[in-house]
Order: C-alpha cells, then structure tokens, then sequence
C-alpha cells in the first residue's frame, strides 16, 4: 500500500484534492493552519460565489462536510508543517503538533492572502471608517445585516467600488491582474443595488475584465438591469469634507479632473501571494515565482507539478484563481499526485 | 513647464489681474496668468433618470461610450461641437452643468437616425437627443422652441375640432412666435394659392375658417385624446420634478445643480 497524499491548506482547492484523492481510494493528510476548513471564502466570510449565486458557507461548506465526513482524510487543523524531507514515494513530514507524517507526495493548496489596503493609503483605508474593501461588504451582506456605512450605521446613498486596489499596479509592486475582481464588483454592485434600490452604484475602472462566460451575466446585467454606472476613471486619492468621503481623480473619458462625494467606498481588493510563501518555499524546497506566487514547473506538461518531484501546487498558491479553476486544477493535481505516491513515471511533454 | 492639453483651456478660465498681491507676492500683470480649475464638484444625480422617463431616452443606461453615434453623426461632420456620446456621458455622470454650456446646440439634431444604426448597444442616441432637447425647454435651460409651439398649436386643434384649419394655424404659429402675419413669401403663397382656387373651394375654405366646424362624434374622442396627453405630461412633469407653475418660465439659475450634496 503507498503512503497518503500530504494536502497542505484546507481551501476550495485543498478539499477538492483531499476527495479527489479519496474517490479513488487513497488516503490524504489535509493540514490546515486556520481552526476552521474552507479557506477564503468561509474564514473570510464570502457572501454569494460566482457564477453560482450560492451562498459561501452552502456551496464550500458542503465541500467541508463532504472531507469531515470521509474516513480516507486525515484532518489536522490549527496545523502546518515544519519540516519536508524524502523522495517521491517516501517523503516526511513534521507537522506543528509534533506528528509525523510519511507521504507519498504534497499537493499545496496554500491559497493566497488578501490586500491588505492600507499599503495604498492614498486611498483612505485605515484612515476613513467608511472606507471599506470588497471583503468588507461580502461579511455585511453574509451576515444578513445588509450594507451600511460603518461610521453610523446609516444606508449609504452613494457607493464607489474601486478596482484594481493592489493588481494591476507596478508602484506598489502588484504587477499582476488578480482575476476575480471585476466580476466580483459587478456582482457586488448589483447585490447592493437590490438591498437598496435607491443607492446609486459607481464603478471606478481602468479594464474591465469579467472574462469568459461572465460578461453577459454580470458585466452586461450590472448595467442593463441594475443600472450600476461604470466611470473609466484613474483615482488620486480619497479625502473626506468631514460629512463625506470626497473621491479625487481623472475622468479619463472626459479629459478632466473630478470631485465626487460618496458615502461608501469600496476598495475590490485583489489578491496577494500567501503572507507565507517564503517559509513554505523553504520547507518544501519548491521555486517561487519571481511575483511571489508558488512557480509552477512547466505549462502543458505535468498539471500542478513545481520545481520539486512529487510536490504539486494547485489553486490561488499558483497566482489568482477563480474557485472553480482551483478546483480543476486542485483534481488534475490530485491525480499527478497519486501517480507521483504510487511510483509511476510522470513523462514531460517535450 | 509646457501645457500640454491647451485645447482643454476655456478662455474664460484664463484670468489676470491688474493688481494681486498673494501672501505678499505681487502677482499683477499679464505674465501671471491663473487658469482656473476644470474641477467638477456639483452633480445631478436624478438627471439620467429624468431623461430616460422622457420618450426616446429610455434606453440611455444601455450606453457604454464606443462614440459610433458621434462618429456617425451627420451634424457632427459639420459641426464638432455637436457630440452625442459626451452628453449622454455627461448625462449618466450628473454634470449638468457641463451639460447646460451645449443647451444651443443638442436642439440641432437632425433626426437622420445614422447613430440609431451604428449604436451597438440600441441606446437610440436620436431619441436621447430629443429627449434631452424636450429636457432643457421642460426645465426652463432654453425658451419653448418653435417647433414646440406649432406642435402645441396643433394639437390643441385637433383636441378641440377633431382636425385642423391651416389658416388658424399659421396665424397662430406667426402671432405665437411674434412674427408679423403680413409677411412678403406669405402674401405671395397666399395669392398664388388665391389665384387658382376654384371659386366653390375658396367660399368653402373661408367657411371652414370662420365657423371651424367639428369633426362629427368627436366631442368624446377629443375627451378622451385630451385626458391622455394630460395624463401623459403630468407624468413627465412629475417625473421632472417641475410642476405646472415653474415648468416654461424658471431658468437655469434657480434650479438646483447641488443635487449630489
């Protein structure tokens, strides 16, 4: 019999991998440092997913059951691991709780970690209480308490959801475009438009990219049907009148500066490399990718294969993923996985 | 440092003063010259709402600015200044007053409907023209355009006699609009039209507009045809905010452009 399958994180993609594993009856270690499965979406308190429309504690918390329920997973939260030594086949693990575990192979699922806002401080974060990111309104929506201003509580009449905050910008070293963010506003926006019909939404671009499928069901129906604005517009900064928040910037279309009060600004924060990255490179000896993500070793060869055999990455470890394609991902990754524990040869595509 | 985007500068925000003093600097005189900002700070939020519910600009929401009306445009080409997608960009960002400075020119679309075709997204740009034209004289930006004032005249004809006596018309057009009835073309039209009018025509011509008879069984009709345009304009007034009292004589100063505040 070969060894379980190490699974490092207990996200989307984690606990994809961890029954993907157990579907064809193997076993997995899923170490998970957080008390709690489910990643992002749950400890972060994620409203209503796209394209789904499921609420984020039914459809991952479904995936969570799905793990605690089967006897093939090993689950260890509030746990990460300290030491990886071995070959493919006969690795070893030392986890936090003084456990050791013998592997077969790693998949990390070790996810990302938000942007944290106050790195753009023009942008009033930190500094305005009503000055919010998408985080923020998906734990007010989640929680049934609706969106308000968190100043006072009040209803906000006018709502500005800036993009881009942290993707997309070479001062602050976030080069990349984080995906999910364009599409997660204009689900946002509609989602505010609906709890409150007379709040105007403004959506402050320089792309929009609801890529794939979603530009018809949120792009388009953001704007026909829930009449959300979108204003291509750069933002300087965002100040505050001591009433308001005022919004400064460059209304890129019409070629001139614009001062515009609002209640609520939303930073769509994007997505960080994990705050953990430099220690997980270093106890699984796997590359980083030169913007901080886990590297993947080759495109079109192994799926999921990193700079070290019979350790394999999927999900938002590699670099902003939608959860859907983390999943994929965290599957294809599971069955290299396998074949990596179980001593078969996985061959390049060269 | 040079300026780069001269053309954005309004001469009437370039200023210079005989005599300034800042913070004890002497700053008089033509070689310290101010530009004014082009910041914008005051907003309509309810302008867009306000010409979607006229007829024509229902569906401006739908605009995504790809500028195929304006390039399409037939006043346009003629006459640069003339710039659909900029008002209705402006007109979903409630800068009316950005909006207010074109109020003479959007009355000059021509109706061709090249834009209605080129628009990808149906915005109908030509009903979003009208629409904001029957906007600026609905809220008093612009004085009731003529062709405003026919309309009303014939209208109120045909609600009242089931149909329209063109002499009264033209009478009224011309009294309306405060031209002289005795008009060199007029006279000229009128007696060529004399002139080969069979003579049993004429007398009926003169009968009809004396006595203006009605259309037969129209009281009811006309009832009906007048409940509705009532109906149908308290609609746009109130969806306006403008009621009967302040809807053709207030201007633009007395509205209230602070609508975002």
């Amino acid at each position: 019999m070969s060894k379980p399958i190490l699974i490092v994180g207990g996200g989307p993609a984690g606990l994809a991998a961890a029954h993907a594993v157990a579907s064809i009856g193997h076993r997995s270690v899923l170490v998970e440092k957080a008390e709690i499965f489910g990643g992002a979406p749950i400890q972060s308190g994620y409203a209503k997913l796209v394209p789904s429309g499921l609420w984020a504690k039914d459809a991952i918390g479904g995936m969570v059951r799905r793990v605690e329920n089967n006897s093939q997973i090993d689950r260890k939260l509030n746990t990460v691991v300290k030491t990886f030594d071995g070959t493919p086949g006969n690795f070893v693990a030392e986890l936090s709780d003084g456990t050791r575990v013998e592997a077969g192979s790693a998949i990390l699922t070790t996810g990302f970690t938000h942007f944290d806002s106050v790195n753009k401080p023009e942008w009033g974060f930190g500094l305005f209480p009503d000055v919010v990111t998408t985080t923020q309104v998906e734990q007010m929506i989640s929680s049934g308490k609706g969106v308000r201003c968190p100043s006072d509580n009040r209803k906000p009449k006018r709502v500005a959801i800036l993009l881009c905050v942290g993707s997309r910008d070479r001062q602050i070293g976030r080069e990349w475009c984080s995906k999910i963010c364009c599409t997660v506003s204009a689900n946002m926006a509609m989602e505010i438009r609906e709890e409150l019909p007379e709040t105007h939404v403004y959506i402050y671009y320089m792309d929009i990219r609801t890529f794939g499928l979603y530009e018809t069901d949120y792009y388009w129906k953001s704007q026909e049907e829930f009449k959300v604005k979108y204003i291509k517009a750069r933002i300087a900064e965002v100040t505050s009148d001591g009433k308001q928040l005022i919004v400064k910037g460059e209304d890129t279309l019409v070629k001139r500066p614009i001062t515009i009060p609002f209640d609520l600004v939303v930073h769509a924060i994007g997505m960080d490399p994990n705050v953990d990255n430099m220690t997980l490179s270093a106890v699984f000896g796997v590359d980083l990718h030169k913007q901080g993500f886990i590297a993947r070793k080759d495109t079109y060869g192994v799926m999921g294969a990193t700079s070290r055999d019979g350790v394999f990455v999927a999900g938002a470890a590699i670099g902003p993923e939608t959860i859907d394609d983390s999943i994929a991902q965290a599957n294809a990754a599971a069955l290299n996985a396998i074949a990596a524990a179980t001593g078969n040869n996985l061959q390049a595509a060269e | 440092m040079p300026i780069h985007e001269k053309s954005l500068i309004r001469p009437e925000n370039i200023t210079t003063h005989d005599e300034l003093v800042i913070e004890g600097v002497d700053v008089s005189g033509h070689w310290s010259t101010f530009i004014e900002s082009r910041v914008i700070s005051d907003y309509n939020e309810a302008m867009e709402e306000e010409i979607a519910a006229l007829p024509g600009g229902e569906n401006i929401h739908r605009c995504w600015q790809c500028g195929s009306c304006t390039n399409s445009c037939t006043v346009h080409a003629i006459e640069p200044r003339f710039n659909p997608r900029y008002w209705i960009y402006l007109i979903r960002t409630g800068m009316e007053s950005e909006l207010l400075r074109d109020k003479d020119l959007i009355w000059k679309c021509v109706s061709c409907n090249k834009c209605t075709y080129a628009c990808p997204r149906d915005v109908v740009p030509e009903g979003v023209m009208k629409a904001t034209a029957h906007w600026l004289e609905m809220k008093g930006h612009v004085p009731e355009s003529p062709s405003m004032t026919f309309d009303k005249i014939f209208t109120e004809q045909i609600v009242e006699h089931g149909k329209i006596e063109d002499t009264k018309v033209l009478m009224q057009f011309l009294k309306r609009t405060n031209q002289p009835l005795l008009q060199d073309w007029l006279k000229q039209i009128v007696w060529n039209i004399g002139m080969r009018t069979p003579v049993k025509w004429g007398l009926k011509s003169a009968w009809n507009f004396v006595f203006h008879p009605r259309t037969r069984g129209w009281k009811k009709a006309g009832a009906a045809i007048q409940d509705y345009i009532i109906e149908v304009e308290q609609h746009h007034k109130s969806a306006l905010g403008v009621d009967k009292s302040t809807a053709a004589n207030s201007n633009a100063q007395q509205h209230n452009l602070h609508a975002a505040e």
